[in-house]
């Protein structure tokens, strides 16, 4: 009885040895999906000074200094600036001005100065500095008192 | 009511330092609305006030329902905005959605921050 008992447990052994583990794989994925995104971030309001002439009251004037702003975006997305429509001028100021913003980038992408709608498609940061300039034309002056414009900045 | 009917196909994750995500979309609505679920965000370390518009392709104003409009948003802070756009009629329409806010001002040229986001709603019968 015990000989019988022994030769089946080493029958059983014999049988489990001789069978490999077997190891199943499969594989996880992953997936993501970015969308465009932009953030913009105003370093610094621009000045803008007058010409000698008293025609241009400009940022690129001597004395004057462009705003800042920094734009972190995936790329994807278009860069502009409005047309000024709120500005505020000295009561002694009566006469037409013509208001011209543009822009232009550094860091990530770099656009030239420009006024119109460029793409930005490189993604990272960069760095915009908006300029805005006024004009008189004829005999019009601009005339002493404070003013102020602002430049709408648009990611879109 | 509306909004019980309406199809938000957009369910974006609010990131801090973004000033406004989503910035593209595309919404299904068996209504005569489509909602969309935005998260303006300010990537400043201080309060800023930002106001949420609504324009057409044109950049004409849309009378949409926007809740809230107008709020204060703390540094590097972002909330959910619903926005509610009329079809007026037709079976689709783009819209833009515009998060804006000025944080410096005061200053000779101020610049006005301005993210846009495109969106598209179909109508469905």
């Amino acid at each position: 009885m015990k000989f019988a008992r022994a030769a089946m447990a080493a029958g059983l052994l014999a049988a489990c040895a001789s069978q490999t583990a077997s190891a199943a794989t499969g594989n996880v994925l992953f997936n993501g999906t970015i969308t465009a995104t932009c953030t913009i971030t105003i370093n610094s309001n621009g000045t803008m000074t007058v010409s000698s002439n008293l025609q241009s009251l400009s940022s690129h004037n001597a004395g004057g200094s462009a705003g800042s702003a920094q734009v972190d975006t995936t790329g994807g997305v278009s860069l502009s600036v409005d047309p000024v429509t709120t500005t505020t001028v000295p009561a002694s100021d009566t006469t037409a001005t013509t208001w011209t913003p543009t822009f232009a980038t550094s860091g990530a992408q770099t656009i030239a100065e420009t006024g119109t709608a460029t793409a930005l498609t490189v993604p990272g940061t960069s760095t915009v500095a908006v300029n805005l300039a006024g004009t008189k034309s004829g005999t019009n002056r601009f005339s002493a008192g404070n003013y102020q414009a602002t430049v709408t900045l648009r990611c879109e | 009511m509306l909004a019980a009917g309406l199809i938000a196909a957009l369910s974006p994750i609010a990131a801090t330092g973004q000033s406004m995500t989503p910035m593209r979309g595309e919404v299904r609505s068996f209504t005569d609305a489509f909602a969309v679920r935005v998260f303006p965000g300010n990537p400043y370390n201080q309060r800023i006030r930002v106001e949420v518009h609504v324009y057409d392709q044109d950049f004409q104003p849309v009378a949409a329902r926007i809740t809230p409009s107008a709020f204060l948003l703390a540094g590097q802070a972002s909330r959910p905005v619903l926005v509610v756009v009329p079809f007026d009629g037709a079976n689709e329409r783009k819209v833009r959605i515009c998060t804006e806010s000025i944080p410096f001002p005061s200053e000779q040229t101020q610049i006005r921050a301005q993210i846009c986001g495109k969106f598209f709603g179909h109508r469905r019968f």
